[in-house]
């Protein structure tokens, strides 16, 4: 049998600083050498010999008091990795739209009601901000590319923003516009894509309690490549559902066509709920990857979240729920 | 040792034996890759999923490597640059190792379970095309000995031109395995149009200048078509959008090709040009 004799100076590895804290240190070490600090946020795991360090705007601490309903299970991913590895199409197309995003404004920020809405127009996020109390969830979020994530966002429910919006008898849905500004989103310039980024759900989903506005994670205002500074969280769904960088908050009666529905309805449904059984056409999502440790783990159905969700669904069995 | 094993091991020498700086850097290139992947490793530079962007990495090199290899034929005849043959099997293999590479990293992803790589393989179709294509590498990459040419004779070359549709397979896999956005697998598509396009050319017409303008236009043309086609029937993006975005301010696949056609051009006739006795061959 082998022992193994732990030295003066090992620790267990579970003391150990993650990884990719480290490696932001030694990113911070090379751009305070560089003079880029002046007013960074954390400096990322980079490419060593890459000469443009991002450097992120300063994010604001928000207050807030945590709600513990929906305990995660699963231990939070680092932020580095959470605000690292993004889809935000508007950007580009690969996952390190960290620089792009950069070019995001998401001060002053307004949001627009429109369609079946009493109170059609704009209204400023601070006003927003001014009649919600914020709260911190930590939810496990589930991309459809088989990776996951474990977050504390920080915001409100939607419903309360559905509230503002006065929606009128007969709204079914809710559809939210994400931000399509052609001259800081180079994304934009594949004109073929069904331009600007819309999602939607049901009334009854968006009054959901799950159904989360987040105006920040980690404590801090939202990251602008993680869709600054409003965006959806819908932790039963594949994550495409969650509409980034919200600029328009639409009430209809009738089913929106999404962007990746209009893109490609085979693969990215209008429902999207999370479940292992139904594989995507071009991988399994039995399984999924966490951000991070790279661990896998089972995918559960409703992202673990059927106690608060699966009763919606029970009288549209007939839908493509899971794709 | 083999001759063949001598011969992997010094790499920069050609086939007298004798030291190549031509070979030299193209060893230097064959494995720029896997020390940008070792690199980026261990300076934890591949992102969140490190193993899925070096699988990617090293899945674009396998791409590179297959199209250089495939364009040593055509610079051989167009620049009238007899020695580039020299090259020819060293990018093959180097493709080959990349695309075993590229499996062994799949592998590693999926924890080494080889139960759900051999399902996942079976399950998804552009994982089984990569895989065929795969095959073939490594059935090119053992057979490109001297050793199997003397022994395969004619049938070396006929077993050889498998390369075409291992191009076609591995080039079809690249398109699949794109979430909707096929812009790079189009591009590097176009590029391959061309080489095949220069290869269906008349024997006589291959080193001729003349040639060059028409094939740098056919293959621009047939990656539109090919992007047109792929996203009209894979996407629900309607077709004549993405055909008419061509026309658009925007750079596209199309227009990258159009340009790398006109480069091989230009390098054409530099080399006519400090050549004057080729002058002739336009």
């Amino acid at each position: 049998m082998l022992f193994h004799r732990r030295r003066g100076w090992e620790i267990p590895e579970r003391l150990a600083t993650p990884e990719s804290v480290v490696v932001s240190r030694r990113g911070l070490g090379i751009a305070a050498g560089a003079g880029l600090l002046a007013a960074a946020g954390p400096a990322r795991a980079q490419w060593p010999f890459s000469a443009a360090k991002v450097v992120e705007a300063p994010r604001a601490p928000l207050v807030s008091t945590k709600n513990e309903k929906f305990t995660p299970g699963r231990a939070l991913t680092d932020e580095a990795e959470a605000t690292s590895y993004n889809n935000f199409y508007e950007f580009g197309m690969s996952k390190s739209v960290i620089a792009a995003a950069q070019a995001l404004k998401p001060d002053p920020w307004s949001v627009e009601f429109a369609g079946m809405t009493g109170k059609p127009g704009k209204i400023g996020l601070e006003d927003i901000l001014k009649r919600v109390s914020l709260e911190e969830r930590v939810y496990r979020h589930r991309c459809v590319e088989a990776w996951a994530m474990t977050v504390p966002w920080v915001g409100f429910p939607l419903s309360e923003l559905v509230k503002m919006g006065e929606p009128k008898a007969g709204t079914k849905y809710v559809v939210f516009t994400t931000l399509a500004d052609d001259k800081t989103m180079p994304g934009l310039h594949q004109s073929f894509y069904p331009w600007p980024y819309t999602e939607g759900v049901t009334m009854a989903e968006a009054g959901n309690d799950l159904s989360f506005i987040a105006v920040g994670m980690y404590g801090k205002t939202l990251p602008k490549q993680n869709g600054a500074p409003m965006r959806l969280v819908l932790p039963w769904k594949y994550g495409f559902k969650s509409a980034k960088s919200i600029v328009k908050v639409t009430f209809t009666d009738k089913r929106p066509v999404s962007f990746w529905e209009a893109l490609q309805d085979s693969e990215y449904g209008f429902w999207a709920n999370v479940n292992p059984e139904v594989p995507h056409p071009r991988w399994s999502q039995a399984r999924e990857r966490l951000l991070g440790s790279d661990e896998m783990v089972k995918t559960q159905i409703w992202n673990g979240y059927g106690e608060f969700v699966a009763a919606m669904y029970d009288d549209l069995k007939k839908e493509r729920l899971f794709a | 040792m083999p001759q063949a094993l001598i011969a992997f091991l010094t790499p920069w020498r050609d086939p007298a034996g004798r030291f190549s700086w031509l070979k030299t850097a193209v060893v230097l290139l064959a494995l720029f890759p896997a020390v940008e992947l070792a690199l980026g490793a261990w300076f934890h530079a591949l992102g969140g999923r490190p193993i899925t962007e070096a699988t990617h990495i090293s899945g674009d090199w396998i791409i590179r490597f297959l199209l250089l290899s495939l364009a040593v034929t055509p610079a051989r005849a167009v620049l009238n640059w007899p020695r580039v043959i020299i090259l020819r099997r060293l990018l093959g293999v180097t493709a080959a190792c990349y695309a075993v590479l590229h499996l062994g990293l799949y592998i590693y992803d999926q924890k080494w379970n080889l139960i759900v790589v051999a399902s996942e393989i079976v399950l998804r179709v552009y994982l089984l095309i990569g895989f065929i294509a795969l095959l073939g590498f490594a059935v090119l990459a053992i057979t490109s000995t001297d050793g199997w040419q003397r022994r395969l004779r004619t049938r070396w070359k006929k077993l050889h031109r498998l390369v075409f549709p291992i191009s076609v397979l591995t080039m079809l896999h690249f398109y699949m395995q794109s979430k909707v956005n096929v812009g790079d697998a189009v591009i590097y598509s176009g590029f391959l149009f061309w080489l095949l396009l220069w290869r269906a050319l008349p024997r006589r017409w291959q080193p001729r200048l003349a040639a060059l303008p028409a094939l740098a236009i056919g293959a621009a043309l047939l990656t539109a078509a090919a992007e047109t086609l792929w996203y009209g029937t894979a996407t629900k993006i309607p077709a004549l959008r993405v055909l008419a975005a061509n026309l658009g301010p925007d750079p596209r696949p199309a227009a990258y090709v159009l340009l790398a056609g006109l480069a091989v051009l230009g390098l054409a006739l530099l080399r006519r040009l400090r050549r004057p006795r080729l002058a002739r061959a336009i």
